[in-house]
């Protein structure tokens, strides 16, 4: 399971290495939710568990450092909204969150190519 | 609920966090813990039970604590660059700071008490005791430009949220460069320095204001946090 404390923990270890490899994983997960619709943080660690189907998941709490990271980098904006009787904070994408999201999706996608063209290999 | 919220709030405010900051985030989690704990209902867990299993999914509140400290250090540059910051950039910036500070003071000085009337501030800088007058008006301006510029770094260390080690760096790197930065003043000029000048009068006093800035800074800041969990205890 990945949580946001394995992810700081292993970012640290490959900083050193490849930089580019785990590095802003949980930044592309909430970014990437957040370009369809806004949302608030329970949403956001339940949407990551179902649409990865469970393959990852956040520990509950540790959506909220990476959310106001992402606040003070001005990539997301937060507001907060009275839906069905509750309060709750609704995170929205900003146009610098949508380049950052391009950013680390074509990243993403340049390091998992070269992690299955040496899969293939080894398989073939 | 009342121990983890409560326990989170108390870790962010013994780590620094700015009241306003620890109001929205405890805030937050408590609307993420009541959301599991309505989950756990859904599912048929007794209330008991379903504050339980919200505490448990949540994790350690201190260590969340301190994730939430470290995310906002993170996420700026003053943050990251905590030893450049505040042990490097007051060596450049506060003369710079304290200068320009001092320079603005003599500038609103002479605009309210002259009107920018050069002639009329001549001669009154010919007149002994008027002159005694400027003499003291700035020091007093030179030590609130001291008081100033240190308090700039005070607020950058808060805005950052390194804690109060690197604060009190910062006054001391300020309070070491006000022992060789001096201003003075003579009829019809004005001098800046940066040398050991042992002449000049009450040196030890510019070396004190940051020290007495950092103290002042950590005795509000102290009180405000004491007086703000006094009042959510309430």
């Amino acid at each position: 399971m990945l949580t946001g404390i394995t992810v700081i923990g292993m970012m640290a270890a490959m900083k050193k290495t490849n930089p580019s490899f785990l590095n802003g994983v949980p930044e592309l997960l909430v970014l990437r939710l957040l370009a369809r619709r806004e949302m608030y943080g329970y949403q956001i660690v339940e949407e990551i568990r179902a649409q990865t189907r469970e393959a990852l998941a956040f520990g509950e709490g540790c959506i909220y450092p990476y959310l106001h990271y992402l606040k003070a980098q001005k990539q997301v904006t937060s507001q907060r909204r009275e839906v069905d009787g509750r309060n709750r904070n609704y995170y929205k994408l900003t146009a610098r969150g949508r380049k950052r999201l391009d950013e680390l999706t074509t990243e993403w996608k340049r390091v998992t190519t070269g992690v299955a063209l040496l899969l293939e290999e080894q398989h073939a | 609920m009342r121990d983890f919220i409560e326990t989170l709030r108390r870790r962010l405010v013994e780590l620094g966090c700015p009241m306003a900051q620890v109001r929205r985030l405890v805030q937050e989690v408590a609307d993420h813990r009541e959301d599991l704990k309505q989950a756990a209902l859904a599912e048929g867990l007794a209330e008991v039970g379903a504050e339980v299993r919200a505490d448990v999914q949540l994790g350690d509140p201190l260590a969340l604590a301190d994730h939430l400290m470290a995310a906002q250090r993170r996420s700026s540059w003053w943050g990251r660059h905590f030893v450049v910051t505040f042990c490097l950039l007051p060596l450049l910036a506060f003369p710079v700071l304290w200068l320009l500070l001092l320079l603005l003071e003599m500038s609103l000085a002479f605009a309210l008490g002259y009107g920018w009337d050069s002639k009329k501030l001549h001669v009154a800088v010919n007149d002994p005791v008027t002159f005694h007058c400027f003499v003291t008006v700035f020091h007093f301006m030179d030590y609130i430009a001291l008081a100033l510029a240190t308090l700039l770094f005070c607020w950058l260390a808060r805005r950052a949220a390194v804690g109060l080690k690197w604060m009190v760096t910062a006054c001391a790197v300020c309070s070491l460069l006000t022992l060789i930065t001096w201003g003075k003043i003579e009829p019809h000029s004005f001098f800046v320095g940066f040398t050991v000048n042992s002449h000049l009068h009450l040196q030890w006093l510019r070396g004190a204001i940051p020290l007495a800035v950092a103290g002042a800074v950590y005795v509000f800041e102290r009180r405000t946090r004491q007086r703000f969990l006094e009042k959510v205890a309430d």
